[in-house]
């Protein structure tokens, strides 16, 4: 390696409505390497490479890019990808009903009076797929392809754009095993002959495994930048933590009672992928007053187990569920919501909220049954149901008959909490409770669940926020890849700690 | 300085009157049209305001209503029925034949459920086998028009004298029997929507359908619920057209969706669901029948009364719209 600069971005600085999303980042990479850069959901990764390949214009930005030592200024990705630089994007943007090869130069078909000139563009195809020593039949329609097989169609195209500079963005997210490898060693042959790779993920083992030199991003900055070679995992682990944690939650304490929900040998199977599992052979239980939480990075299946245990997943599940020592199937969300369990899911505007209806309306949706009078729905119960629930959950709105879309973040999700306590569950399963929450009202979230088991309620909490997670729970499952990495009582949870069951560097299961 | 910020106070207040004043317009635009309208009918002509013009409106228009109720239910699941016209035309050949058969009071019992029938169909296609309402309903709307055809096969069916066109025709408690069955199926509707949890259901469907189902309604058997109440409300609309004809035709129906739709989107529901109400729905349906009515006292020929009617839509679901 000559260590002459592939790519130098210098004191980039992007803000999204006021809020920093990059401070200062200064990130350079080497012609030649395969570079890792890392760090947690919202680190910022992304978005850095979304200025590298041109996705934010050169306006919207302070700092300076470099592409082979020559300063540019990108305003589409068709720029960057002029300059050499290509992202290959996590969701595939290909057209199942084309052909492998009109996929890789789809707007970029070689013509002749307008004419498509199919020959050149096959040949030209195949000689690309054969530097990649792929053997893929160029005619073939994409949609007969696996996922494994549609990502290397996607680095061909990039090569056909003449790329110099890949940006892959987790690439081995939908891949088995065997085509990892076979991802892997395309890319290694890539770096043979002088591409440079910048590569994106969170699986710390394959960073070890493939890369030259390691980025590590926190919270917007750039925190580090290593030889992969000269660094321990547990060290690349507390750069992408590093943060301290505030005493911010509230201290109450309760008394753990009986088995409540027990899962046991669970598997969903995924739902694009057949012969996959998106949840895997996963034991939990939950007890009465304990809070659990469920940790684990996007995609380790920890909302899809929970929406399949109570029927509301599109797959169905495989397994044992027991409520209260007996086993019960509950076929939809109606039947979880008889046995007593609620669900605050995670995405409040898409299936939480009715957004054109009014608070009352939203309140009262899941316990309609409770609000009735010989079967006929009372205002009068309903209206002292919901005004209760307005008062304990200090709902700030003026009246029951405003509309939730009038209502703040927190305000709405408080509604969703209220609906879902106006159906007294006995197990309350909640995911991302305090997403796109301020902080006043994430504290009082954080005391009405204490409260809530306090009173005898089993609380689930799945959250990616792990200070939050080791805040609030008396015991914490940890996710990866569909498997249960890890259990961890409340004396063992540190971030540290998790984020090693999470990338699964440990686990029962070994490396997941 | 003082008398500056009374002023400003002043102007604060009044300013929120006239965004409440202007709230109140818009949430009830087509009551006021309405009493707009019925004013100056009865001042534009004589005729308007009499016993008989008022019953007789309201008995041409309580088919219409009736079949905008039902497409009111299934509005504001989010869906839409483009099969009214066919129903009531099945209906209409349904009721007079099997009178003429010799059923009696059997053959109201049997168009009744075979409407209820029909929607469940329309119903179980956009619940279960998730075909766009739009379309299933286009499917029904062929459907039932060829069973009207091939039951007709080209004649009339004349039941004059018997009991349903007597009965039809007659009062009840001095009310002529449509607006009594209308008044009926209004209070029905009304206590549905407002006082069920299956009413709640299908505004929380239209509002969001993920939402509905996670919170434990429902969904599908709503859904076929609301497409077969919405069928039986066109059967009985198409019964009440063969008392009032006093034969079976296949020549009835055509359009009827459109007016029905009409009716719910003058009466502020949107086509998206979620919203809309019963009154006025009913409200809208009699707007447009009153405005009928209007022109025709004042001899407004009928072709510039269906370019009236179109720009009266349109301008009325402007008026309702939110921004």
């Amino acid at each position: 390696m000559s260590g002459e600069l592939a790519v130098e971005m210098r004191h980039i600085t992007k803000k999204f409505s006021g809020v920093k999303a990059l401070e200062d980042v200064s990130f350079s990479v080497r012609k030649g390497e395969i570079h890792a850069l890392i760090g947690e959901n919202g680190a910022g990764k992304s978005t850095l490479m979304n200025v590298l390949s041109g996705k934010f214009s050169y306006h919207s930005y302070e700092g300076q890019v470099f592409v082979e030592g020559q300063e540019v200024k990108l305003s589409t990705p068709k720029d960057a990808n002029q300059h050499g630089v290509v992202m290959v994007h996590q969701e595939l943007a290909l057209i199942p009903e084309l052909s492998v090869a009109e996929n890789m130069f789809l707007g970029n078909m070689p013509l002749k009076n307008g004419a498509v000139q199919w020959k050149a563009m096959y040949d030209k195809a195949g000689e690309i797929l054969k530097r990649l020593s792929l053997s893929m039949d160029v005619k073939m329609k994409v949609k007969y392809l696996s996922i494994g097989q549609q990502q290397l169609v996607e680095i061909s195209k990039a090569i056909m754009l003449g790329g110099k500079v890949m940006v892959l963005d987790e690439p081995t997210a939908p891949l088995t095993g065997r085509e990892i490898e076979f991802l892997f060693n395309i890319l290694r042959e890539l770096k043979q002959q002088g591409i440079t790779v910048i590569y994106i993920s969170h699986r710390l083992e394959e960073i070890f495994q493939l890369t030259d030199r390691v980025s590590v991003m926190r919270d917007g900055k750039m925190i580090v930048t290593r030889n992969t070679e000269d660094i321990k995992e547990d060290e690349l682990v507390s750069f992408m933590i590093g943060r301290k944690m505030k005493d911010f939650y509230p201290r109450v304490t309760t008394e753990t009672g009986k088995v409540v929900l027990d899962i046991k040998n669970y598997s969903v199977g995924h739902p694009q992928y057949p012969g996959k599992n998106i949840v895997d052979h996963v034991d939990m239980s939950f007890r009465s007053g304990e809070i659990v939480g469920i940790s684990g990075l996007l995609g380790a299946g920890r909302t899809e187990l929970m929406m399949a245990v109570t029927g509301g997943y599109k797959m169905k599940g495989k397994g044992t569920v027991l409520l209260n020592g007996k086993e019960i199937y509950m076929r939809s969300p109606r039947h979880a919501i008889k046995a007593g369990i609620g669900f605050v899911t995670e995405d409040r505007k898409g299936n939480g909220l009715v957004l054109g209806q009014t608070i009352c309306f939203n309140t009262s949706l899941a316990s309609l049954n409770h609000v009735m009078k010989n079967r006929i729905l009372s205002k009068k119960k309903e209206e002292s149901v919901v005004d209760d629930l307005i008062r304990r959950l200090k709902i700030k709105a003026g009246n029951m008959y405003y509309p939730v879309s009038s209502l703040s973040g927190g305000n709405q999700q408080k509604v969703v909490f209220a609906k879902w306590l106006a159906t007294s569950p006995k197990v309350l399963i909640l995911d991302e409770p305090t997403r796109g929450v301020d902080v006043g009202a994430k504290y009082e979230i954080y005391t009405i669940m204490k409260q809530l088991a306090k009173e005898g309620v089993a609380v689930v909490m799945i959250s990616s926020d792990l200070p939050e997670i080791i805040g609030m729970s008396d015991r914490v499952y940890v996710m990866c890849e569909g498997k249960l990495a890890g259990e961890l009582q409340k004396q063992e949870l540190s971030e540290d700690n998790i984020m090693k069951y999470a990338t699964g560097t440990v686990g029962r299961q070994g490396g997941c | 300085m003082t008398g500056n910020g009374n002023g400003t106070a002043e102007l604060a207040v009044s300013n929120s009157m006239s965004r409440k004043a202007g709230r109140f317009v818009k949430n009830n635009f087509v009551v006021i049209a309405f009493v707009f309208l019925l004013i100056f009918s009865s001042v534009a002509s004589p005729a308007f305001l009499t016993v008989a013009n008022i019953t007789t409106v309201l008995l041409q228009n309580s088919i219409y209503a009736i079949c905008a109720i039902g497409m009111l239910l299934i509005v504001i699941t989010g869906g839409i029925d483009l099969s009214v016209g066919s129903y009531v035309c099945v209906c209409v050949c349904f009721t007079a034949g099997f009178i003429q058969d010799g059923m009696g009071i059997m053959a109201i019992v049997v168009v009744t459920l075979l409407s209820i029938f029909f929607g469940c169909i329309s119903g179980a296609l956009v619940a279960y086998a998730k075909v766009a309402p739009f379309i299933a309903t286009l499917a029904m709307t062929t459907i039932l028009k060829g069973i009207a055809y091939l039951y007709q096969v080209g004649q009339n069916r004349r039941i004059d004298g018997t009991f349903w066109p007597k009965f039809i025709q007659g009062t009840v408690l001095g009310i002529p029997s449509p607006i009594l069955i209308l008044l009926i199926i209004y209070l029905l509707a009304l206590f549905i929507l407002n006082k069920t949890k299956f009413g709640r259901g299908l505004y929380a469907i239209g509002g969001n359908p993920e939402t509905a189902r996670l919170a434990g309604i429902n969904v599908k058997l709503y859904l076929v619920m609301a497409y077969a109440i919405g069928g039986l409300l066109f059967g009985i609309a198409g019964m009440i057209l063969a008392g009032r004809l006093s034969m079976g035709t296949a020549t009835v129906g055509d359009g009827y969706e459109l007016d029905a739709i009409a009716s719910v989107v003058v009466g502020g529901a949107t086509l998206s669901g979620g919203v809309g109400s019963v009154t006025k729905t009913l409200i809208g349906a009699f707007l447009m029948g009153v405005l009928m009515n209007i022109m025709n006292l004042m001899g407004i020929a009928s072709y510039p009364q269906m370019i009236l009617k179109g720009i009266i839509i349109v301008g009325a679901v402007l008026a309702n719209r939110n921004d």
